[in-house]
């Protein structure tokens, strides 16, 4: 789908607006692959490609050699001069990067596993259950009287 | 096709459309129900697939204007604050719904005797509790029994698991001296009826695929379509007929799965679209009798649309509040602030409600029913690592007040794929609601805090989330008025003497709780209203 020279950008560009974790281990969304996602994303925004070839051609050549905090500089004069096609890339990058099962898991608390699987969250105790509710028991009826 | 003639044609396979169908079974009357949605195998539900966040945004989301599916119909809501939302299909908005199941409370059936807001109910919460309790056997209730919110009922199953996000809202409860509870849910605690308990995946809107919650496609409608209650799918009902010289409803035109329009009489219809799709059809079914649409003389078709207009408040805490797992919607329920009470600045109430399970990418796009994606860059990275995982969340759900300009029309311009005419919303926050929810969020922040929320994250910003249009209230209202309402107290029409309308349009008010218990609380009255009535059912 896209050029050599394109991808180059656009894993530049996805990597800043969301960028790998501090240690590393939960990659950016440059790395990880979402411009792939980008071209199959009709069904979530109309023109997908177009709209993310905008964002790019709005950026100065050398983009990807700028250091970090320039790049974000200049997404950021972007999304300010193009502000509907950056908000719906920016709205993609998140569908492309949080939709990959193989990395959910990554996220810790999002790895949500399907039907069948699920969690294991045992029910409280009557114990526990009657320790919690007794200060709202002892306050009595809560409710009016309708009659 | 066979179009033969029936004795009770009911339009919609939702809630109230399956509990009245099973109020009706026992009468041996020939039962049809069209519904303009498929049947969905619970094998294809999204819920089972890795892709299952990518189908809230597109073929499952709860917006039938991102969905646009041919049994969709558009609703223009360019003068609303709140878009409504449904699922088509057989089991209707139950096989997307959260499975939240709070009934209502004595004096929201009297709101106007004791607070001079609203309007009476015809029935009380004492007619509906016997419908309650038939209904909650039928759907598999979970919940804690004991209530002091309540008068005494418990529901069959235990509760489900609160969790520690719940357990530790509930110490801030506590600390606040303020009512909470475990919540009332239509979602399996233990394997009941053949159904299979809740596995906690926290994917309730995507149709369970455990049949653990409470849909209809798992609860009424095997039971009915065994019993020969026949449901023909993919047919959209066009309009409803009448007799111009007895001004009896004679059946309706529909659009069949075929493509063509066909002619399907019946002894009595029974409307069942709830709270947008009915006042639509009704609009749609113009005569010369009702030139301005069925049952419509009073001009009440439409008027006195309510939602319950929703705003959170989300808690930062040291641990992780494994939030993710569980039912989505339903941890436990605070009505400490529910009732009146005259030292506010607003009458009636709202509740408090704890919300889990908001997966990666729903909470990157701005959560549940919101359009506005978190920061991108270095702020995304923080909020997604150490933001997150750490969040325990209270929604502020508030009672909206029947006003009359808030309606449901019909667009001049916007029609569905057969050609009917869309529903139009016109709708806004009323002062009472402002008030309300600007003081449920700040309690909200005041119990996190008790909680031992670090942090609190709060907009503030006096709007209400755009996507929060599931309970769609009022527009087809019950009362003893012709003058006043559409329906009479057991859901016939003042005008049509066999038109019986069943679901959340014929709400008076609309409570500050979810309304499907309510809902078919009243289908099954209405259902038994009929059979007591059934000698003199038309005079």
């Amino acid at each position: 789908m896209w050029t050599q020279t394109q991808r180059q950008l656009l894993d530049a560009i996805l990597d800043e607006l969301v960028p790998p974790s501090n240690d590393g281990i939960i990659p950016g969304a440059g790395a990880l692959g979402v411009a792939a996602f980008l071209p199959t994303a009709d069904a979530h925004a109309p023109n997908p490609v177009e709209t993310t070839l905008a964002v790019m051609a709005a950026l100065e050549d050398g983009f990807v050699y700028l250091p970090r905090v320039a790049r974000v500089a200049a997404l950021q004069l972007v999304e300010t001069q193009k502000p509907d096609a950056f908000a719906t890339l920016v709205r993609l990058t998140y569908m492309g990067y949080y939709s990959r099962p193989d990395t959910r898991p990554l996220f810790g608390v999002g790895a949500h596993p399907i039907h069948p699987l699920g969690y294991q969250v045992p029910r409280e105790s009557e114990v526990l259950m009657n320790e919690l509710t007794a200060p709202v028991r002892a306050r009595g009826k809560a409710y009016r009287d309708a009659k | 096709m066979q179009n033969e003639p029936v004795d009770v044609l009911i339009i919609g396979a939702g809630a109230s459309g399956a509990a009245i169908a099973w109020s009706l079974l026992e009468t041996r009357m020939r039962i049809l129900c069209l519904e303009q949605g498929p049947h969905l195998d619970d094998k294809e539900f999204p819920s089972r697939d890795d892709g299952y966040e990518l189908a809230r945004y597109g073929k499952f989301s709860c917006d039938p204007n991102v969905r646009g599916l041919k049994q969709d119909y558009p609703i223009n809501a360019d003068d609303s604050c709140i878009m409504p939302v449904n699922f088509n299909a057989v089991g209707g908005s139950t096989i997307n719904f959260l499975g939240h199941w709070p009934r209502l409370k004595p004096s929201d059936f009297r709101t106007q005797s004791l607070d001079g807001v609203g309007a009476d109910w015809p029935v009380d919460y004492d007619i509906l509790a016997p419908f309650y309790d038939m209904n909650d056997r039928n759907t598999g209730v979970s919940g804690l029994g004991g209530n002091p919110a309540y008068p005494d009922y418990t529901p069959e199953l235990p509760p489900i698991p609160m969790g520690k996000l719940g357990q530790t809202l509930a110490k801030g409860f506590n600390e606040k001296g303020y009512h909470w509870w475990p919540s009332d849910v239509s979602i399996l605690s233990q394997d009941h009826d053949g159904r299979q308990k809740c596995v906690n995946a926290g994917t309730c809107d995507l149709g369970c695929a455990a049949g653990a919650k409470g849909g209809t496609n798992f609860t009424y409608w095997p039971i009915l379509e065994n019993a020969g209650v026949e449901v023909r799918s993919e047919c959209r009902v066009r309009e409803i007929l009448v007799d111009e010289a007895t001004g009896f409803a004679t059946g309706v035109l529909y659009h069949g799965v075929d493509g063509q329009v066909h002619e399907q009489k019946a002894e009595l219809v029974v409307v069942a679209c709830n709270g947008v799709g009915t006042p639509r059809l009704l609009l749609n079914s113009k005569s010369k009798a009702f030139p301005d649409g069925l049952a419509n003389r009073n001009g009440m078709v439409g008027k006195n649309l309510m939602f319950h207009p929703l705003t959170g408040v989300a808690g930062v805490f040291d641990e992780p509040m494994l939030g993710h797992e569980g039912p989505m919607a339903c941890s436990i329920l605070s009505q400490e602030f529910y009732e009146t009470d005259p030292t506010r600045d607003f009458v009636r109430g709202y509740g408090l409600h704890s919300g889990r399970s908001t997966t990666p990418m729903t909470y990157a796009l701005g959560g549940y029913g919101i359009d506005n994606p978190i920061p991108w860059g270095a702020e995304h990275r923080e909020t997604m690592d150490n933001v997150y995982p750490f969040l325990a969340g209270l929604t502020v759900v508030s009672e909206d007040l029947p006003e009359q300009h808030n309606c449901v029309t019909l667009d001049p311009d916007l029609t569905d794929s057969d050609g009917i005419p869309a529903p139009k919303i016109t709708y806004r926050l009323g002062d009472n609601t402002r008030k309300m929810l600007r003081h449920g969020e700040e309690r909200a922040k005041d119990i996190l805090l008790a909680a031992g929320a670090k942090k609190v994250l709060a907009k503030g910003d006096d709007t209400v989330w755009w996507r929060a249009g599931w309970h769609q209230m009022g527009t087809c209202r019950m009362g003893d008025d012709p003058e006043t309402s559409v329906v009479n107290g057991w859901g016939r029409s003042h005008d049509v003497k066999n038109l019986f309308i069943v679901d959340g349009s014929i709400f008076p008010t609309a409570g500050a709780v979810n309304p499907t218990s309510t809902i078919q609380a009243m289908a099954l009255f209405i259902g038994d209203s009929i059979k007591t009535n059934i000698e003199t059912l038309f005079d």
